[in-house]
């Protein structure tokens, strides 16, 4: 086993202290801008309980104390589950934050189903046929996808689709859901469906997700389209891929069994990078489709001023950063032999 | 060192490596081409645009006769819902994308080249506390922390530019550290620091001068992304004024009449596509001709 626990141990630790900096750090943003912090933390309220509310959120920062003791206030309030309630949707924030997160993972998990596969055969296929002018073309098409802005490509395809009768805006019909009588278990309405075995559910959340997926998709198909052609390119002049031509091993098995293994750990490694890109072109596209999610937090969050809906976002974003690096390093550890953690 | 630093340590070889990446890429040409384009109409688009005012996003007086045009003669690229042309707004978003985009990128590129090469050559804790801060804002999206601006400031340039630069410098200071942690360990390092030269003097001259070409390069790959987060960011309406010829918010603009007006967000989002694509090219090829393990340009047996 290349993987120790305390290598884990390790990561956890790293993990959290990041988690601290990350929250010091939007302390920070909120007390030294211009402007009275508390007010800023109460969603800048006009009227007459303007003057109560912030009287309010002067307490709960805390901000009559020494800084390093509002800032110790501050790390206790966001790593006990406490950021008070959303000005935005007079609930506990992380309890929104939850909710909303399983509608973005589902749409990024769909988008990395339909896009790592499609770019890595065609970067297999562009591998096997570089220097010719089809490799020109898919190189040069994997940029162009790489570079398409998703919210853009997201409005094409819902604009494209509206002539052919799509009225898919949001996750979920809720009259059909209702109908059925469909139970959230896990907040990813694809695997809910199929857990009950519904299959009208299941359609209908699966033709509403594929649309914001494809706009996604396209951004993990171009990078991993080009990833793979590059590792597969190098891997194809590897000695044991030649011994394995010159021994008559069929075609099929070099180029999968020989070859493409050795782009494995590469192309995790990229795809966990891609994966925070993905992120925030997942909650733009949210945005477009109409759809719940983190985007939809995000715009919502604009408009009241809610900055403790902004605090829960970063906090809830960095982790799942740090979760998927953590998982692409352990992933490449377990593939690649020669890699030790 | 890896080839690419030997090849463009010097301005003939890094002319020299353009030329023979110009004559070999057409993918190069084709990038040069798009980012000289777009360049040009950065530096004139006010003086190309048939309506400049209605650019600069204000309302023309006759808007109810002329509001939703679709593309014609008169207006190429249709006008908006206010009546306002489409052509004349996207031809001047050019400036706005190209000075954001360099602002974040030279602002990023030196803060990253700084932190990276201070950490890489003074070690012990100032590394510890330097890593870790290229941790903490490595893990931050730029789009929430725009957010979190945007409540803190207010609208603006600012915010798309600090929040681009802040969660953009952690990967110039983490390629920037790797590379500088090579030459840190190199023999004219420490001959200079034998002869008694000031360390404040070998991080710049010695150590920062070699590292800067690689993470140059990195840099022009980015641009591209750099644009289209700017405008992801523009879009969610977390950074410039909803009126400004920025491509984000113009494809904003249209967003509500997508069904009705598709012209209003279709041009703008192709000028971001075009653009951020010439960016990558340039980049991709430049990276291309330098490191040989990417060339692969001759077929094999099968």
């Amino acid at each position: 086993m290349p993987l120790s626990l305390n290598y884990l141990f390790r990561r956890l630790f790293w993990s959290i202290a990041v988690l601290a900096g990350v929250t010091l750090l939007s302390y920070l943003i909120l007390v030294l801008s211009p402007g009275d912090p508390a007010a800023k933390w109460a969603g800048n309220p006009r009227g007459p309980g303007a003057a109560k509310a912030v009287e309010l959120a002067r307490k709960e920062l805390g901000l009559d104390l020494p800084l390093h003791l509002q800032l110790l206030n501050f790390l206790r309030m966001v790593f006990t589950g406490d950021l008070g309630l959303s000005i935005a949707y007079k609930q506990p924030v992380y309890s929104i934050l939850w909710r909303n997160l399983a509608a973005t993972l589902e749409l990024l998990f769909m988008a990395y189903i339909i896009g790592i596969p499609l770019g890595s055969l065609l970067g297999i296929f562009s591998a096997l046929k570089r220097g010719g002018h089809l490799d020109g073309v898919l190189q040069t098409s994997g940029l162009a996808l790489a570079n398409t802005p998703a919210f853009w490509l997201g409005m094409a395809i819902f604009a494209t689709l509206v002539p052919y009768g799509f009225t898919a805006y949001g996750r979920i019909s809720t009259n059909l859901a209702i109908a059925t009588n469909f139970q959230i278990f896990t907040g990813l309405y694809l695997l809910d469906a199929l857990l009950q075995l519904n299959a009208p559910i299941f359609f209908d959340v699966l033709a509403r997700l594929l649309p914001p997926a494809l706009a996604v998709a396209a951004y993990p198909t171009g990078v991993c389209l080009r990833i793979v052609r590059t590792l597969m390119a190098d891997a194809l002049l590897e000695e044991h891929v030649r011994v394995a031509v010159a021994w008559g091993v069929k075609r099929r098995t070099v180029v999968w069994r020989y070859a493409f293994r050795a782009t494995l750990p590469g192309l995790v490694q990229v795809s966990g990078l891609a994966f925070a890109y993905s992120l925030v072109d997942a909650m733009v596209v949210e945005y477009v489709f109409g759809r719940e999610g983190l985007g939809r937090l995000l715009f919502d969050a604009i408009s009241v001023s809610d900055f403790r809906l902004a605090i829960g976002l970063l906090i809830v974003v960095a982790t799942f950063y740090l979760i998927i690096n953590t998982v692409a390093d352990v992933a490449q550890a377990l593939i690649d032999p020669r890699v030790k953690l | 060192m890896n080839p690419l630093e030997q090849r463009i340590n010097n301005v003939a070889g890094s002319i020299g490596l353009i030329k023979r990446a110009w004559r070999r890429s057409a993918r190069l040409k084709a990038g040069l081409l798009i980012t000289f384009f777009i360049a040009a109409l950065a530096v004139m688009g006010q003086h190309l645009a048939p309506y400049p005012s209605e650019g600069a996003g204000i309302v023309p007086a006759n808007a109810a006769e002329r509001m939703g045009k679709p593309p014609s003669l008169e207006f190429p690229f249709g006008t908006d819902n206010l009546g306002r042309d489409v052509l004349s707004r996207v031809l001047m978003g050019a400036r706005l994308a190209l000075l954001q985009v360099l602002l974040v990128a030279g602002a990023s590129l030196g803060v990253g080249l700084l932190v990276g090469v201070y950490a890489a050559y003074y070690r012990g804790a100032i590394e510890t506390l330097l890593n870790y801060a290229t941790e903490i804002f490595l893990a931050l999206p730029a789009i929430v922390l725009a957010l979190a601006l945007r409540i803190a400031l207010g609208q603006g340039l600012h915010v798309v530019v600090v929040s681009l630069v802040l969660s953009w410098w952690p990967w110039y200071a983490r390629a920037s550290y790797v590379y500088a942690r090579v030459v840190a360990e190199m023999e004219y390092v420490l001959l200079a620091q034998l002869a008694g030269v000031p360390g404040r003097i070998i991080v710049f001259r010695h150590v920062l001068r070699n590292v800067l070409p690689a993470v140059l390069v990195q840099a022009i790959t980015d641009l591209g992304s750099v644009l289209l987060e700017a405008s992801a960011i523009n879009f969610l309406g977390l950074g410039l004024r909803p009126d400004e010829p920025d491509w984000g918010i113009i494809v904003q603009n249209g967003f509500k009449y997508i069904t009705s007006m598709p012209w209003v967000s279709m041009f703008p989002g192709l000028f971001i596509l075009v653009t951020a694509l010439g960016f990558s090219m340039v980049g991709d090829s430049l990276r291309e001709e330098v490191d040989p393990r990417m060339r692969r340009r001759w077929k094999l047996w099968f």
